[in-house]
């Protein structure tokens, strides 16, 4: 079976929730609630380069305020 | 002779003729298949009116002499080729039945009957005509006619033609004289031969390429027995209408669409995304005149592939799948076996779909029947496939699910129909959706795999972290035993105590939160310490496994970015290897810890915060760390499945870096209970059942692996236990059975889960179902909240029953990979059916939901293996092989190639082209690997290929990789002695290979841990002393029987036998010569749980010579006494040895202690042994096997001559050094004068005596009146035909050792 995120030819999408949390997506699927499309359509290894440069912390917003940044 | 006469005997034979492909396939089945043909068709309908039955009869026969392929019959030729006789005449096969007579209502019952029996008469296919004709009288002007007939005479399309034909002729009385030619079925044949094979091959191996495996819903499915069930339903007016418009639409067939719609359903069913089916196509090719008004067969099978890819639309799908099928429409001649053959796969589908268009129309027959009306009331057209859909066009379209009733229930049918018709919808209605997006589960099946099915909701208290839970039970209670270690315990204030020191010190290096702290400990208390001190630091704790080589500890140390890396003792040097940036602190050697403060150092953890990393195999080629919180750790200690009372003492004995220690370390103390720190080392199933009673573990967990070796060598060892937790790899029902009869109290728990998710998602109590008749190691549904979603390629939930991916989401799902944000971002994903904003992590496992809500593992879904519980990407063994400089190209599989054991094989095309050695290369490669990987990575072959097996895609084609010859690995020498000869056949037995050579190692043929103790408890059964430790430091059969010899040949005065076993040991005293060698054999005699010990003289060790049997007695009872303090004991003694034995057991009753258990053999005190007169060495020889006078003339060998006696034997004896013989020579004479002087005491007890009966003199007394006025129990003589001095042989040795098991089986048996 191949699984959606493994799909060389595939197109995807890049999400992230309140949390600042990253999410790669098929762009085939419905954004889940709770996500918001950060970064748009595009190869897989785009949206994968998309997430290493920007999810540089990945504690969760809300650890990050209370452990004082 | 008249010309009349000539003509009548003019051939039957009318013709012989090629078969068409589907003919073959027929014949074929026909031929091979048993019992019912599954190929007999069957019309039935009704005749309301007058009928003419002589008319319709005539009708028949001229319909059998119009068409001639109705009169052919099936015959091989003796070369094999299968031709078709046309008969010139057939008789015809007409059959009349009335029911007239009988009662009204039993009528239709007899009718079924009738047909029933017709349809179960098979024919000879050899015999025309392959049909028959039974005209049923129901009442007057009702009949019921019953066409029954061979598949391979015509197929559904000419159902009506013939239906037509043979009223046409009906009302024509059987004249055909204004009928139309027949255009003869040899045509058919003729146009088929003259077909370009070549370029429909070309076309069907175009549209399969890529194919890599068949499409089946039933794999398992054994040939088809019995009729098919069949589930009909129609759609609306609407939605057929619909459908039609959409097909109309996007410019496509009414059959594309159900074919894309069947497509979809299978791609559900199966939870694959290209999937392939069969397709009954007409067959009846547009250029050949008069083809539609043909009766015969024409129709044929065809592989239909349809892409389900899930981002492409309902309308994308649509006019691509009609386009694919455009291509081959001109090649639809080509057989079904002939394209399947051009796959690499083999049968390609078990389930068909055939769009019936040709319903029989009275009125398309224009005419009147002559008062006739006729109904349909029935047909059967069977197939074998599991599954096959029937689409009957029509204002509602109506579907038909025939499916095989061994396989499917007719509820199940029922609900594939709802899916098909759900599907069928959203392609009538929503021509721009994903095909993903279109759901197949009805409202309650989404319920159940959404949330009845996952785990209860609980109420969880906020904000709890490790280190506050910890001090929660600190405060309430400091003096309860919070760890046991080496039969210590440490209590929770001891261990707050101890962990804050080590907590301040590592603040002092600068950890602060969320700091990893890199951890390299032997299993000990140490690590519960250490671990709890880098939480009270603030930092992560980040165990590396110290079984890895130097290279991969210092990378995972450089990649936690640690700035201490905390060790023990044990692994201090290993530490030193490393030389990384980190200060290194060996935690129970460190001076400055002492001057630490005991305080809590009073750092703030949060739920949230990072707690420890854990390190698992990575595809890339480097292992990945998974960071996993506070929370997850504090929830799965939590869990009602830990907190049932079965893990409250819970046994630490896995690796520290295996996830397994989440578990071991938190579970018992968080909740107040204790955490048992086993030995280090490997424990084998003795060792554990050991722990487990002397500390009262109450639950452990334990790899599939070990479980099931544990469940196969000795079940009861978890008999102490309240719950087993097993799991790693499919479970094994079978094994988890024996457990729970042997251990009537324990739980088994099955229990799945990655590492990502903290270890357990699902644990599943396996007593209540298994004996419940439960066939499958189900994994039960997740514990509290935790989901687990099975999804198919397009995020959505597959049906129960149909295998998908688990993603798991809820409690203990980790924060991700350290440092590994992309990684992360593709595992740990958007979860569709969570709360807003969770995530759910995609496991790469594949499994379903069975219709009872029970999940079920089914396998991986990539090139992830597990191995002895090891998760394994075979990509990291692969990067670590390509890095080699002489290596081109590698694959490895894990493969099963003897059942049950699943071993890794690296394939390898080297550089330079395959060296003249492959042998020394992959030699070569094993080291290379073996210094990069763990152990449990490094693979059991290595092939040498120069090149890869590749798919039609020109891709590597894993299946085809040759399987290795694991049998080459073992050449070697052949065993040379008994005890070798035992060894390979053991080493062989454990390894499941034919042979094994006496000096290949254990490990270079894929041994590993598990192996070595399997291979240590079967060589214990056969009397065979090892331990694991053993097979690892000898490895081969040839170190390891010398090792014997090297270790258990000693001269020291205990000698341990076989020092381990849960009974009292029985201790054999040594024979005048002074040396217990020859009692070695009472290992293969003795109960496997019975400790041995040999007792020596101790001329071996020391000069002076022992003045009394007492001496040696006193001297002995010391010994024995130091590794068994206390009784019972056992002692057992020949010759000599019997009398110290004696004198030993009185010594000790002396003392008040108890003897079980005293044998002599052939031992007589106060006899006159003529000490100064006796011919010492000829007698000392023949006791060790030696014929004196062989060596010597005179019977009066030098020592020279005797050592190269020795020295030729290849036994224990042959190791014997000059100084050595002399001694035993010392000791005989000496025991022998010593025998002469012993006067024994009383004894209170039972004695076992064994009397050698050869070379009796008559005054000689017998055991009983020697030693009975002594003893105040029963004496029981076991006579022995031999030799005093020969008693140690094979022969008689086993018959003592049989007696001596017996009596010390009464006793512990």
């Amino acid at each position: 079976m191949t699984n959606p995120f493994e799909d060389p030819d595939g197109t995807y999408v890049v999400l992230t929730n309140d949390e600042g949390q990253h999410s790669l997506w098929p762009s085939f699927a419905e954004v889940p609630a709770g996500w918001t499309v950060a970064k748009t359509e595009d190869t897989r290894q785009a949206c994968l380069d998309y997430v290493n440069d920007n999810w540089t912390d990945m504690r969760p917003k809300s650890l990050i305020e209370a452990m004082g940044g | 002779m008249t010309a009349p006469a000539q003509q009548q005997k003019q051939s039957q034979l009318e013709d012989i003729l090629p078969l068409s492909p589907l003919q073959q396939g027929l014949f074929f089945h026909a031929l091979h298949d048993s019992g019912q043909d599954v190929y007999t068709a069957q019309v039935v309908f009704d005749l309301e009116g007058p009928l003419d039955v002589a008319a319709l009869k005539a009708a028949a026969a001229t319909l059998l002499r119009r068409h001639a392929n109705l009169r052919a019959g099936f015959r091989q030729r003796k070369e094999g080729t299968p031709v078709q006789i046309v008969q010139r005449q057939v008789r015809l096969p007409w059959q009349d039945v009335d029911l007239s007579a009988s009662p009204e209502d039993e009528r239709e019952a007899q009718a079924k009957a009738v047909a029933d029996r017709d349809r179960a008469t098979p024919f000879d296919m050899a015999r025309p005509p392959l049909l028959r004709f039974t005209l049923i009288k129901l009442a007057d002007g009702r009949h019921r006619m019953v066409f029954t007939n061979h598949h391979i005479l015509l197929d559904g399309w000419s159902t009506p033609i013939l239906q037509t034909e043979l009223f046409a002729l009906y009302l024509a009385g059987g004249d055909d004289t204004g009928m139309p030619r027949v255009a003869p079925y040899k045509n058919y044949l003729a146009w088929l031969a003259k077909q370009d094979r070549g370029a429909a091959e070309e076309a069907w191996r175009r549209a399969l390429a890529g194919v890599e495996e068949p499409t089946l819903v039933a794999p398992e499915a054994r040939a088809a027995t019995g009729e098919p069930g069949r589930v009909r339903l129609r759609l609306s007016e609407q939605l057929t209408a619909d459908l039609n418009a959409r097909a109309r639409a996007q410019g496509v067939t009414l059959n594309t669409v159900m074919q894309l719609a069947w497509g979809m359903l299978l791609g559900r069913l199966t939870g694959t995304t290209d999937v392939v089916f069969g397709a009954a196509v007409s067959g009846r090719p547009g250029d050949l005149p008069g083809v539609e008004q043909m009766i015969g067969l024409f129709i044929n099978t065809l592989p239909i592939r349809v892409r389900v890819r899930p981002a492409d639309t309902v309308a994308e799908a649509l006019t691509r799948l009609q386009g694919e099928q455009a291509e081959l429409m001109a090649h639809h001649h080509l057989g079904l076996p002939d394209i399947q053959r051009l796959t690499t796969v083999g049968t390609l589908f078990d389930t068909m779909t055939v769009l019936e268009n040709y319903p029989f129309d009275p009125d398309a027959a224009g005419t009147d029947l002559g008062g006739l009306t006729l109904t349909d009331v029935d047909g059967y057209d069977a197939s074998h496939y599991p599954l096959a859909l029937a689409a009957v066009p029509g204002r509602r379209l109506s579907l038909r699910v025939d499916h095989r009733t061994d396989l499917f229930g007719p509820e199940d049918a029922e609900r594939l129909a709802g899916r098909l018709v759900r599907i069928l919808e959203a392609i009538a209605h929503r021509p721009d959706a994903p095909l993903a997006s279109v759901d197949v589960l009805t409202e309650d099946e989404t319920a159940k795999v959404l949330r009845e099915w996952q785990g209860p909701v609980t109420e969880r208290r906020p904000g709890i972290t490790i280190t506050e839970r910890f001090a929660e039970w600190v405060r309430e209670t400091p003096d309860a035993e919070a760890i046991r270690w080496a039969g210590q315990s440490i209590t929770f204030a001891e261990l707050d105590a101890r962990a804050n020191r080590l907590a301040h010190r590592l603040i002092g290096l600068g950890v602060r939160p969320e700091t990893p702290v890199a951890m390299l400990l032997e299993r000990s208390a140490d690590a519960i310490v250490s671990s709890l001190a880098v939480l009270k630091a603030g930092g992560a704790y980040a165990p590396i496994h110290h079984g890895h080589p130097p290279d991969r500890m210092a990378w995972a140390v450089a990649e936690v970015g640690a700035p201490v890396l905390l060790v023990n003792t044990p692994m201090k040097d290993r530490a030193a290897e490393l030389q990384g940036a980190a200060t290194v602190i060996v935690v129970d050697d460190d001076p400055e810890l002492a001057v630490q403060p005991s305080t809590d150092p009073g750092v703030v953890n949060r739920p949230d915060q990072l707690a420890f990393v854990l390190f698992t195999s990575g595809s890339t080629g480097l292992p990945k760390g998974v960071m996993l919180r506070h929370r997850d750790a504090v929830d799965l200690v939590d869990d009602a499945a830990m907190r049932n009372g079965g893990h409250d003492r819970v046994l630490v004995h896995s690796a520290h870096a295996f996830d397994a220690s989440t578990y071991e370390m938190w579970v018992g103390p968080l909740a107040g209970g204790c955490a048992v720190v086993a030995p280090p080392g490997q424990l084998d199933a003795a060792a554990l059942e050991h722990v487990i009673a002397e500390e009262g573990v109450t639950g452990l967990f334990i790899t599939t692996t070990l479980f099931n070796l544990v469940a196969e060598e000795r079940p009861a060892a978890f008999a102490g236990l309240k719950e087993v937790l097993t799991g790693g790899e499919a479970g094994s029902p079978a094994a988890m059975r024996k457990v729970l009869a042997a251990c009537p109290d324990t739980e088994v728990g099955h229990v799945y889960g990655p590492t990502e998710a903290t270890t357990y998602t699902t644990v599943t109590g396996m007593r209540a179902p298994l004996s419940a008749g439960e066939r499958s190691p189900v994994l039960g549904r997740p514990i509290d909240d935790m989901r687990l979603y099975v999804l198919d390629a397009g995020l959505r939930p597959v049906p129960p029953g149909v295998t998908g991916e688990a993603y798991i989401a809820g409690a203990g799902l980790g924060r991700g990979y350290l440092d590994r944000p992309g990684l992360t971002a593709e595992r740990y994903v958007a979860d569709p059916f969570g709360a807003p904003g969770e995530r759910m992590y995609r496991t790469g496992d594949l499994v379903r939901w069975r219709p009872d809500g029970q999940l079920e593992y089914v396998d991986r879904a990539d090139f992830q293996v597990k191995i002895r519980g090891f998760r394994i990407e075979l990509g990291e063994i692969e990067s670590a092989l390509a890095a080699h400089p002489g290596v081109s190209n590698v694959a490895v599989v894990a493969r099963e190639d003897s059942p049950g054991v699943k071993r890794l094989a690296a394939y390898v095309i080297p550089a330079a082209g395959v060296p003249d050695d492959p042998r020394q290369f992959a030699e070569q490669l094993r080291r290379w690997v073996a210094s990069r990987l763990p152990e449990y990575m490094v693979p059991a072959a290595f092939v040498v290929l120069d090149t890869f097996p590749t798919n039609p895609n020109g891709k590597l084609d894993r299946r085809a990789l040759p399987a290795p010859d694991y049998g080459r690995a073992n050449a070697g020498r052949a065993p040379e002695t008994p005890e070798e000869e035992l060894l390979c056949t053991l080493f062989a037995q454990v390894l499941e290979v034919e042979r094994v050579g006496a000096d290949v190692s254990f490990f270079d043929l894929g041994g590993d841990s598990i192996a070595a103790i399997k291979l240590v408890t079967r060589a214990r059964q056969a009397g065979l002393e090892l331990a694991p430790r053993d097979v690892f430091t000898y490895q081969t059969v040839e170190a390891l029987t010398r090792r014997g010899e090297e270790e258990q040949l000693g001269f020291e005065v205990l000698l341990p036998i076989r020092p381990a076993g849960s009974r009292p040991p029985l201790f054999f005293v040594h024979p005048a010569g002074g040396l217990a060698w020859s009692y070695l054999q009472f290992q293969r005699h003795l109960s496997p749980e019975q400790p041995i010990y040999g007792l020596q003289a101790g001329a071996f060790t020391r000069e002076e010579l022992p003045g009394s049997v007492g001496e040696m007695a006193r001297d002995y009872v010391a010994e024995i006494r130091a590794v068994q303090p206390a009784g019972p004991y056992h002692l057992a003694g020949w010759s000599l040895g019997g009398l110290i034995a004696y004198e030993m057991a009185c010594l000790l009753q002396a003392d008040g202690e108890e003897v079980a258990l005293l044998a002599l053999i052939d031992a007589f005190h106060s006899q006159d042994l003529e000490a100064e007169k006796r011919q010492i060495l000829p007698e000392l020889l023949e006791s060790i096997g030696i014929d004196a006078t062989m060596i010597a003339d005179d019977g009066n060998p030098d020592l020279a001559q005797i050592m190269a006696v020795l020295a030729d034997r290849e036994d224990a004896l042959s190791t014997l050094g000059e100084d050595d013989l002399v001694n035993v020579y010392r000791n005989y004479e000496n025991g022998v004068h010593r025998a002469e002087e012993y006067r024994p005491g009383p004894f209170r007890g039972d004695l076992v005596f064994f009397t050698a009966l050869q070379g009796r003199t008559d005054e000689m007394p017998t055991g009983p009146a020697n030693w009975g006025p002594l003893v105040d129990g029963r004496i029981e003589d076991h006579p022995l035909d031999v030799d005093h001095h020969l008693l140690m042989e094979p022969v008689p040795a086993a018959e003592i050792g049989a007696v001596l098991a017996a009596k010390l089986d009464e006793l512990y048996g």
